[in-house]
């Protein structure tokens, strides 16, 4: 089963809110969908989850199962739609009976989703007495309890603790284990490095890059070395890379890490009791996100994306 | 699944304690006020009169009140993200639309029967044809919640959506002739009324009470409820796609 977006365009009045954007997610993948605020990137999840049907270009899912895209995709939305004053079960319930699951099935189905979130002992209690975490998981389960093939998450760690948070990305290797493909959207570099094998940075409503998450970190991100209790650097790292003063040391960006330490541990030889800290700093996909669209705020540019 | 849609939407509403208010307690307390007031002093065949224009009328004008809940829970469900989410499984838009239908048609349905049966207990009104006036009630309850219905998929907010019924209400009741006897106002009014389910419901609903409905005017009554109600439902099927644009997710 892969999932293919061909050359799908999107206009909201005047604006385009994604123009022609193509991907191809592997069958198994946790693949990350990263953009600043009005990217498009909630767009582009709404048109894959069916609820933007007003779209040019195709969303197609090749596979041998007779299911239709809906049957086989679970949307975990951005916001917590769940009754709050109806009980963690009920609202299982609402949503599994929404995929046609009934009786013994649909109780049963509830129970593991429960037990999958966490959530087994708080099962008749109503919703609004949980905690953001607690809340957010249900939000999951409720979109898991059809068994879906594709799972569609729109940034579903906001606002909760780190417990919770650890507790979900469990839930999300699981299900990749599992099997499920999981398309996930977020602001949190650290969760795509965490949980994705596979990224697109999505801006002005275009695929900028898109690639493994080791390849793009290699390709856009310079790696750098952190040295702590010197006064002053040798002249030779100059012409070695760029150096910064960061906090209590230096920081030296650049791609030839070994002749960097090098030069520096020669330098400090006979001084070595001086040297407190010498250590790589591996480049994260933030610095690749920054590349890519810029440090320019993006709030509010666009509505509606 | 259209059937999780009903159960769920039943569910809030019977969780709904501001419903009873508006939908029972209000109008009682105003039919009971207006028919001391209007009544003081009449002698018994004027003083059924009222009552019997006054009941009907009543139970006319509030029970366009249900649609001040169906625009808060769409408009609800819009903001919260449910109705995308709802969209996002593999229900059919008319279906959604029809689970979050039925359980107010039932809402209204069980409304007009306490309000007559308050009728009957406190005033003993007569209820002449029970059968053509139970089948007024549900064609009564199918044109209020099918117009509420659009009404919902059609405002931006919910204080839009609540002054729009107040006027709808409020409005539909001076000019059909819920409030004062229609044959007492201006020609041109009693025209206008004609063009408003209030109206038909309203002289049906007294022919019924008094026992003089013949079937053509039940006939001609049920088809403008009808007619309306449809027209409400197949508004909001095509209201259905800009709403969901709007809707959060």
């Amino acid at each position: 089963m892969v999932l293919h977006i061909n050359q799908v365009k999107k206009e909201y009045g005047n604006k385009e809110a994604l123009k022609s954007v193509s991907l191809v997610i592997p069958k198994g993948a946790c693949y990350g969908l990263v953009g600043p605020n009005g990217a498009g990137k909630s767009t582009l999840l709404k048109i894959i989850a069916s609820i933007i049907l007003d779209y040019e270009g195709k969303v197609r899912l090749i596979n041998l199962s007779n299911q239709s895209l809906k049957q086989q995709i679970g949307y975990v939305p951005q916001e917590i739609c769940l009754e709050q004053n109806l009980s963690a079960i009920s609202n299982l319930y609402f949503f599994g009976k929404l995929y046609d699951l009934k009786g013994k099935e649909l109780k049963s189905r509830a129970m593991e989703v429960l037990k999958e979130i966490g959530l087994i002992d708080r099962a008749k209690d109503k919703v609004k007495q949980f905690s953001g975490g607690m809340k957010r998981r249900l939000n999951i389960g409720c979109a898991l309890m059809h068994r879906p093939n594709i799972l569609i998450m729109d940034e579903p760690t906001v606002g909760i603790d780190p417990q919770s948070r650890r507790y979900i990305f469990e839930m999300i290797k699981q299900l990749q284990q599992q099997g499920c493909t999981i398309i996930y959207a977020t602001h949190y570099m650290e969760e795509v490095e965490q949980l994705c094998d596979e990224v697109a940075f999505i801006d002005h409503g275009e695929i900028i890059e898109q690639g493994r998450v080791e390849a793009l970190l290699q390709r856009y991100a310079t790696p750098s070395v952190f040295v702590k209790g010197m006064k002053e650097l040798p002249e030779q790292l100059i012409t070695l890379g760029d150096i910064t003063r960061h906090k209590d040391g230096y920081l030296i960006t650049t791609n030839q890490l070994i002749a960097v330490m090098e030069t520096i541990l020669q330098h400090y030889q006979e001084e070595s009791d001086k040297l407190l800290r010498l250590e790589i700093v591996r480049p994260r996909l933030e610095d690749v996100f920054i590349t890519l669209t810029g440090s320019e705020l993006r709030d509010g540019q666009r509505g509606h994306v | 699944m259209m059937g999780a849609i009903f159960t769920l939407e039943m569910k809030k509403n019977l969780q709904d304690k501001g419903l009873l208010f508006w939908m029972v307690i209000l109008p009682i307390i105003f039919t009971y006020l207006f028919i001391e007031i209007f009544t003081s002093g009449a002698d018994d065949i004027a003083k059924l009169e009222v009552i019997t224009s006054i009941v009907p009328g009543y139970i006319v004008m509030f029970v366009f009140f249900i649609m001040i809940s169906m625009v808060t829970s769409f408009i609800k469900d819009r903001d919260s993200g449910m109705t995308a989410r709802i969209a996002s499984a593999p229900i059919k838009p008319k279906f959604y639309l029809l689970g979050k239908w039925l359980p107010y048609i039932l809402i209204v349905c069980v409304q007009i029967f306490i309000l007559f049966s308050f009728g009957k207990v406190v005033y003993d009104i007569n209820l002449e044809q029970p059968i053509l006036l139970t089948s007024l009630s549900i064609f009564l309850a199918y044109m209020v919640t099918g117009f509420g219905l659009f009404l919902a998929l059609s405002v931006k907010t919910e204080n839009m959506g609540i002054a729009l019924t107040q006027v709808i209400a409020l409005g539909g009741a001076l000019i059909s002739g819920l409030w004062v006897p229609i044959d007492m106002m201006p020609n041109m009014l009693q025209k206008t009324a004609e063009f408003l389910p209030q109206y038909w419901a309203h002289q049906a609903l007294q022919d019924t009470m008094h026992g003089t409905l013949a079937y053509k005017d039940f006939f001609t009554a049920s088809g403008v409820l009808f007619a309306y109600g449809t027209s409400g439902f197949l508004l909001a099927v095509i209201r259905y796609r800009s709403f969901l644009k709007v809707a959060r997710s």
